[in-house]
C-alpha cells in the first residue's frame, strides 16, 4: 500500500505545480499516465485548466497540420498554448470520458453526425454562439451541439491505366463492371456508401433520403464478389497502390494524395458526396468557455487555407475561397466548379439512424 | 496451514487485490451494464438471441476459429515435434525463429500476409508467371485469408506449449517401445501420440479461446467480408454506442469460454496438463 500512497504523493505534488502554472496540462497528464493514475486524480476545477487548448483529433499526419493551421493563429493571438492530442475522439471514447468525469479534451474532430449523435446523448456542450460567429462559416453549417470545421467528400477515384484512359462518368459507371472491368473499393463505414448504389440505380440526389435500403442492397448484392471494404484512408489508398482495385469510393484527401505520388491516379468531382465535419466540445471541458473562443478563431480563413494545403481538409469559412490558388481549388471540394453534382450527405438523417445501418450493412457485406 | 504455507498465501495477496481492483471489478461493471443499458432488464439478451445478423457472426467466429484452432495445432505439432528431436544447440535456434514473430506487431503481420497473398502480390505472381495457374487467386479478402493470419499468430503459442509436453515425455518409454521391436509409425501413434495428448488439449483450447476473440487480423485480411465478434463488440462500443448490446455478448463470450474450460477440465489429460501430473 506505501507504493500507492507514495504515487498519488507524487501525483499530488504534480497536481500542485500544474495549479500554479508551473506544469502545462500535456506534462501533467504525462506524469499522471506514468504514475499510472491518470483516472484516479484529475484537474477539477476548470480555472487551472484554463492555460491550454487540447484538441484531439484523429492523428497521422493532422497532428502537425490542426497545430499549425488552428493551434499556431490562436496561440499567436492570445497566448494560450494549444496542444494537439491524435487518439482519435470516437463518440465511444468521448462517451466514457464524459461519464467518468475525466475529462481531457476540450474540443473534438467528427462528423457532423457523431456531435448530433452526442448531443443527443447529453455528453457535448451545445456550441456558444453568443462567442462562436456563426456567420463565418457556410450555410447548413451550424448546429446545436457542433460546428463545420472542415468539409470533405466521398469522391470517386480511379486508375487511368486501368480504365485505359476512360474517365468514369459518376456512380453509375462505377458499379458498371461491364464498361469499367476489375475490382473496387467502398467503405465499410456505412455513411456515403449507399448514397453512391442508390445516385448509380438511378435515385434523384433530391429524392435520396431517407434511403432506400433494399433497393440499394438489391443493387449491390451482385456486385459484392467485386468489391472489397476499406476501414481506414491509409487502406484505401493502399488498394490503390497495390494495384488491387479499379476505382474506389474513397476520401477525396486520399484521393488527392494518390494523385500526387502517382498521377495515374485521380478522381472526378462528379456526384462527389459531401460532408460537415464538426467541433464539438465534450462536457465538462477542462478549458471551460475559453474553447469557444479556439473555435472562433479556427473558424478564420487564412488557417484553413493553411489546412486545405496541408492536408486537403476544405475550409467551411466562404471567404477562404478568395485567399485560394486555381491549385488550392482543385482539391477543394465546395469550389465551384466541383460542387455542382455533389449530394450533401444528410447529418440529421445519420444520427436518426447510423447505428442500425451500420450493423444492417456490416451484416450484409459480410455474408 | 503451516508457517510457511501462511507466507506463501501472504506473497499472493498484492497479486489477487490488483486483479480483483483492475480485472474483476471491471468485468462485472460490463456486466451490470449488460442488463442497465439502455433501460434495466434482460432486453439485450433477448434480442441477441433474436438477432439472424449476430447469429450469424456467432457463426462465422466459431467456423474461423475452429478451423484457425485445427490447422495451428497440426502444423505446431510437426514443428514442435521436430524441434524436440534436435540437438541442444540446433533446438536454441529453431526456438528463436518461432519466437521471432512475438516480437512483431499484429498490425505490421496482417499487412504483410496482404503484400503475399494479394491478387498482385508475391505468391500470386510467382504461381502465374512459372505457369500453375492462369488468374490469379482470391487468397486474401475473404475467410481463407483470416484464417491464414489467424495460423500465423497463433503459431508459436502452440508450438511452446508442445515443445514444453513432448519435451517431458520420457524416452525411455520410447526406447522400451523401439526395443520390443515396434516400427517408428507404431513408436508414433502408439506411444507419442497418447503421450502428448494433455499438450494437444492445452494447446487446442487455448488456441480457440485466443482466437474467438480476434479483431485487428480479420478486420485487415478480411476486408469487411469476414466480420467476428470481437470488431462486431468494438464496433458497438465506438460508433454504434450501443454498449447495452456490445457488453450483453461480451459477456455472453465470457460464460461460453469458461464453459469451455469447465468442458475440457473434465478431461483427464487437461487436468493432468494445469495440475502438472501425469495423466
Amino acid at each position: 500500500m506505501s507504493v500507492n500512497r507514495f504515487s498519488k504523493d507524487s501525483a499530488e505534488i504534480a497536481l500542485e505545480k500544474f495549479r500554479t502554472g508551473k506544469l502545462d496540462r500535456r506534462a501533467f497528464l504525462t506524469a499522471m499516465a506514468g504514475l499510472g493514475l491518470a483516472v484516479a486524480i484529475r484537474p477539477g476545477s476548470a480555472s487551472a485548466a484554463a492555460n491550454e487548448i487540447v484538441i484531439c483529433n484523429w492523428g497521422g499526419a493532422a497532428l502537425e497540420a490542426f497545430q499549425k493551421a488552428y493551434g499556431a493563429p490562436f496561440t499567436a493571438a492570445t497566448g494560450m498554448p494549444v496542444s494537439v492530442d491524435g487518439a482519435g475522439p470516437s463518440t465511444g471514447a468521448i462517451r466514457a470520458m464524459v461519464e467518468s468525469k475525466n475529462v481531457i479534451w476540450d474540443v473534438t474532430d467528427g462528423g457532423m453526425v457523431d456531435a448530433v449523435v452526442l448531443g443527443t446523448g447529453g455528453f457535448v456542450e451545445p456550441i456558444d454562439y453568443s462567442i462562436v460567429d456563426k456567420s463565418l462559416v457556410g450555410p447548413d453549417m451550424t448546429a446545436e451541439f457542433g460546428i463545420c470545421n472542415y468539409t470533405f467528400a466521398n469522391v470517386l477515384a480511379y486508375d487511368v491505366k486501368k480504365t485505359g484512359g476512360k474517365v468514369p462518368a459518376g456512380w453509375a459507371d462505377f458499379f458498371d463492371l461491364e464498361k469499367f472491368p476489375g475490382k473496387r473499393t467502398m467503405c465499410k463505414w456505412i455513411q456515403g456508401q449507399l448514397e453512391s448504389v442508390l445516385l448509380a440505380d438511378g435515385v434523384k440526389p433530391e429524392d435520396m433520403y431517407p434511403l432506400d435500403v433494399d433497393r440499394a442492397f438489391k443493387k449491390l448484392e451482385p456486385l459484392l464478389p467485386q468489391i472489397i471494404f476499406w476501414e481506414g484512408g491509409a487502406q484505401s489508398q493502399q488498394l490503390f497502390r497495390d494495384g488491387e482495385v479499379v476505382m474506389g469510393n474513397v476520401w477525396h484527401t486520399r484521393a488527392n494524395l494518390l494523385r500526387k505520388e502517382n498521377p495515374e491516379f485521380t478522381w472526378t468531382w462528379a456526384q462527389q458526396l459531401l460532408f460537415s465535419s464538426a467541433w464539438s466540445v465534450p462536457k465538462g471541458n477542462p478549458a471551460g468557455k475559453k474553447v469557444f473562443d479556439f473555435i472562433n478563431s479556427s473558424l478564420q480563413p487564412e488557417g484553413q487555407v493553411t489546412l486545405l494545403r496541408l492536408m486537403g481538409n476544405g475550409p467551411s469559412n466562404p471567404k477562404a475561397l478568395d485567399l485560394m490558388t486555381d491549385a488550392d481549388k482543385a482539391v477543394y471540394p465546395l469550389a465551384p466548379e466541383n460542387v455542382a453534382t455533389a449530394l450533401k450527405i444528410q447529418a440529421a438523417y445519420y444520427a436518426e439512424n447510423e447505428a442500425e445501418l451500420q450493423n444492417r450493412f456490416l451484416d450484409f457485406i459480410s455474408r | 496451514m503451516t508457517r510457511f504455507q501462511r507466507w506463501a498465501l501472504a506473497l499472493t495477496l498484492p497479486a489477487a487485490v490488483l486483479a480483483i481492483g483492475l480485472y474483476v471489478f471491471p468485468i462485472l461493471q460490463v456486466l451490470a451494464l449488460s442488463f442497465l443499458e439502455p433501460k434495466p432488464g434482460f432486453g439485450n439478451y433477448v434480442s441477441l438471441f433474436g438477432n439472424a445478423a449476430i447469429g450469424r457472426v456467432v457463426r462465422t467466429t466459431v467456423i474461423v476459429s475452429v478451423l484457425t484452432t485445427a490447422i495451428t495445432v497440426v502444423l505446431a505439432y510437426v514443428v514442435a515435434f521436430a524441434i524436440v528431436q534436435m540437438r541442444r544447440e540446433l533446438r536454441r535456434v529453431a526456438l528463436f525463429l518461432v519466437m521471432v514473430p512475438f516480437w512483431i506487431s499484429v498490425l505490421v503481420r496482417a499487412f504483410s500476409w496482404i503484400t503475399i497473398l494479394r491478387r498482385n502480390g508475391v505468391l500470386n505472381t510467382a504461381l502465374t508467371q512459372t505457369g500453375l495457374i492462369s488468374e490469379p487467386l482470391d487468397l486474401v479478402y475473404n475467410q481463407f485469408g483470416v484464417i491464414i493470419g489467424m495460423v500465423h499468430y497463433m503459431m508459436p503459442f502452440a508450438i511452446l506449449l508442445l515443445v514444453a509436453n513432448l519435451g517431458d515425455i520420457d524416452r525411455r518409454i520410447i526406447q522400451a517401445a523401439r526395443s520390443l521391436g515396434a516400427q517408428p509409425a507404431t513408436v508414433f501413434w502408439r506411444v507419442w501420440l497418447p503421450l502428448s495428448l494433455p499438450g494437444i488439449s492445452i494447446a487446442s483450447l487455448f488456441t480457440i479461446i485466443f482466437s474467438l476473440g480476434f479483431l485487428v487480423t480479420p478486420a485487415i485480411l478480411g476486408a469487411g467480408r469476414v466480420l467476428m465478434i470481437a470488431e462486431y463488440i468494438s464496433v458497438q462500443i465506438s460508433s454504434t454506442l450501443r454498449w447495452g448490446v456490445a457488453t450483453a455478448l461480451s459477456t455472453l463470450m465470457l460464460v461460453a469460454v469458461g464453459i469451455l474450460v469447465a468442458i475440457a477440465m473434465r478431461h483427464p489429460a487437461m487436468r493432468a496438463a494445469f495440475g502438472g501430473g501425469r495423466a
